[in-house]
């Protein structure tokens, strides 16, 4: 058991999200008035209300205890990882190697050991991706970095 | 209606339908047997491959995904108490322990024939509504579309949530982010930040994707690939008695009044329905103490609601374009990505549309029955592939998805960014669905208030003075009353 942190810091981010958005809004755009609403009211009130929720959910955390659960950070960095490798990759060494560039760095928490099935999946899938969206879609994606 | 059941027929049988249709059952029962990925999930996954197809297979295909995710979803909550769908969550509180007994079989025949049942009479349930409810829209003024949405929202943060307040936060961050991009009144440039890239606003898929596909790959690496193998299960054993049949058909006959009631109903899906009708049974059964314990109403009735849940949400969404929870937000994506806007004229403008998925509703539900009973021993051994085999072609998929949208990687980053908010926010137990929902509804929202007052002449008081948007107004501050008298209740209980 453990002080509810995820409420607290949770709702504490949303609130100052809302205030920060809501301030931000105030200053920059026209609030107008309640008939001839301007394109600042929705975000200033919207945020005023974040920032309200925000801390009804965050200060009764305080005093709350919970469970921890568990982060998994090593499998959250692998995947958004591979998303952004991915990202960089696929309009410079084409979709062949983006693809298994990506696969591989996405398997490295996976928890069996061992390099042979990764480099196997990784194959499988780029042959999957290559006949999916370049044979039967199409896709206008160089597929080697040569034909960039 | 007759003429409207042949047009749907030809709709629905032309074979480049019928078969994306097909696709789309299948494809959903696939994603709902496996844990770890869902019908939200997939949905956004296929939604830019909707571009190269024809909006009515487009639709029908994403039903598809949609109600065959239902019957899929039972099977991993029945036999390894994973659910494969948040819909069928509630399905694993008596289906595992009837599974656990040695009675796999029957559990799994009462959730499909459950689903079936629910899903055939909620189509009739959508028919007439549909008709009805697309007469009354026309005398809906922006005042009361704007009503009735703040109440979708409403209903969706409050009804059967463990914290109201959570809910609303994420209701209104959607919104918020739903502000992003250019103001439709004034063409001013809001929240971009400079970034052209967010002219438009967040990208639908990209935020759909992260928030559902890349956070729930995330939270299943490490924990989808720790349960046993589940037990074989035999065609033959799923056969049931006359007597058992008997005791199946009341609670999904009551499932499907609660599914169709709160499907139809905008804000409320099949999620919360499960819940409600599960609660029903419990509190009319004669021995309530057996629930838990493998009772087969709390498989037969829960199974019914989701089913016919899913399909009443079409009614606000095609009728009045206003979708009824964040599956249906995608639908409605999909329909403006093809340039057809749902609404009360709909059902005039284009019947083939909409009675082209109502047959489709019926073939790909007969489909499903027909298919998965002989096919059940298939589904089962689906749930040995391990997660961490799937995993990687997701992450992938996911990103030539929002890629296809509009060639921006951009976006892609985009996704990463807003992947990494979804893990936390799930973390932390903030609902993402309610997000999304609050997103799509939110520009909506603001035309529609923007209008109101504008004709009012800036008096609030126009909500109370139309009887439409009253009745909505009042439901709303009801729902928001009754979470704040029970918040208060819970907080004096406690010691």
């Amino acid at each position: 058991m453990q002080r509810d942190y995820y409420d607290l810091l949770g709702g504490g981010a949303l609130a100052a999200l809302g205030l920060g958005v809501a301030a931000y809004s105030g200053a920059h755009y026209d609030f107008g008035t309640l008939r001839q609403m301007g394109p600042g009211f929705f975000p200033v009130g919207l945020g005023l209300l974040l920032a309200g929720l925000g801390l009804i959910v965050a200060v009764p955390a305080w005093r709350r205890q919970t469970e921890a659960r568990p982060f998994d950070l090593p499998e959250a960095a692998a995947a958004l990882g591979a998303i952004l490798v991915f990202a960089l990759t696929m309009n410079r060494l084409g979709l062949i190697l983006g693809t298994a560039l990506a696969v591989l760095i996405a398997t490295l928490p996976a928890a069996r050991p061992g390099a042979l099935w990764r480099l196997v999946l990784a194959g499988v899938v780029t042959v999957l991706v290559w006949l999916v969206f370049k044979v039967a879609l199409a896709m206008t994606i160089p597929l080697w970095p040569w034909s960039a | 209606m007759f003429d409207g059941l042949m047009q749907g027929l030809a709709t629905a049988l032309h074979p480049s339908v019928l078969i994306y249709s097909l696709f789309g059952v299948f494809l959903g029962t696939f994603v709902g047997v496996l844990p770890g990925i869902g019908a939200m999930a997939t949905i956004s996954l296929l939604l830019p491959l909707t571009y190269y197809i024809s909006p009515e297979a487009a639709l029908v295909m994403l039903a598809g995904v949609y109600y065959g995710s239902q019957y899929g979803g039972a099977v991993a909550s029945i036999l390894l108490r994973l659910p494969g769908t948040p819909q069928s969550a509630v399905t694993s509180l008596d289906g595992y322990p009837m599974a656990r007994d040695g009675r796999a079989g029957l559990a799994l025949f009462t959730s499909m024939i459950s689903s079936f049942t629910g899903s055939m009479l909620g189509i009739l349930v959508l028919v007439v509504l549909a008709g009805w409810l697309a007469d009354l829209a026309t005398k809906f003024g922006a005042a009361d579309y704007a009503a009735m949405m703040i109440l979708g929202l409403v209903a969706a943060a409050t009804v059967g949530s463990d914290s109201p307040a959570k809910s609303l936060a994420m209701v209104v961050l959607g919104l918020l982010l739903g502000c992003i991009g250019t103001d439709v009144n004034t063409g001013t440039q809001r929240l971009t930040f400079g970034w052209a890239e967010l002219m438009d606003g967040i990208n639908l898929v990209a935020l759909a994707m992260g928030l559902f596909g890349v956070s729930e790959v995330i939270a299943n690496i490490r924990k989808a690939d720790r349960h046993g193998p589940p037990g074989k299960v035999k065609f033959r054993q799923m056969l049931p008695t006359g007597a058992q049949m008997r005791q199946i058909i009341p609670p999904a006959l009551r499932g499907t009044a609660v599914g169709s009631f709160f499907g139809a109903l905008p804000g409320t899906g099949s999620t919360i329905s499960s819940f409600l009708s599960y609660a029903l049974e419990r509190r009319i059964a004669r021995q309530p103490e057996r629930f838990g314990h493998g009772a087969i109403e709390g498989v037969a009735a829960p199974e019914a609601a989701n089913n016919s849940a899913s399909i009443t949400a079409f009614v606000p969404t095609l009728t009045l374009g206003i979708p009824g929870d964040p599956i249906m937000a995608l639908m409605l994506g999909a329909l403006i990505i093809h340039g057809i806007q749902p609404g009360p004229m709909m059902l005039e403008a284009r019947p083939e549309m909409f009675w082209g998925l109502v047959v489709s509703f019926g073939i790909g539900n007969l489909f499903l029955l027909i298919l998965n009973l002989p096919l059940i021993g298939i589904w089962v051994s689906m749930l040995r592939i391990p997660f961490r085999w799937l995993y990687p072609a997701i992450l992938i998929f996911v990103c030539l998805g929002v890629y296809s949208v509009r060639g921006s990687t951009f976006d892609l980053v985009m996704v990463a960014g807003i992947g990494a908010v979804g893990y936390l926010l799930a973390l932390a137990r903030f609902n993402p669905a309610l997000l999304l929902l609050g997103f799509v509804l939110g520009p909506l929202i603001e035309v529609n208030l923007r209008r109101a007052m504008l004709i009012a002449r800036g008096d609030p008081m126009v909500f109370l003075e139309r009887p439409i948007a009253a009745v909505f107004i009042i439901a709303a501050a009801g729902l928001l009353a009754m979470s704040l008298w029970q918040a208060i209740g819970r907080r004096q209980s406690r010691p």
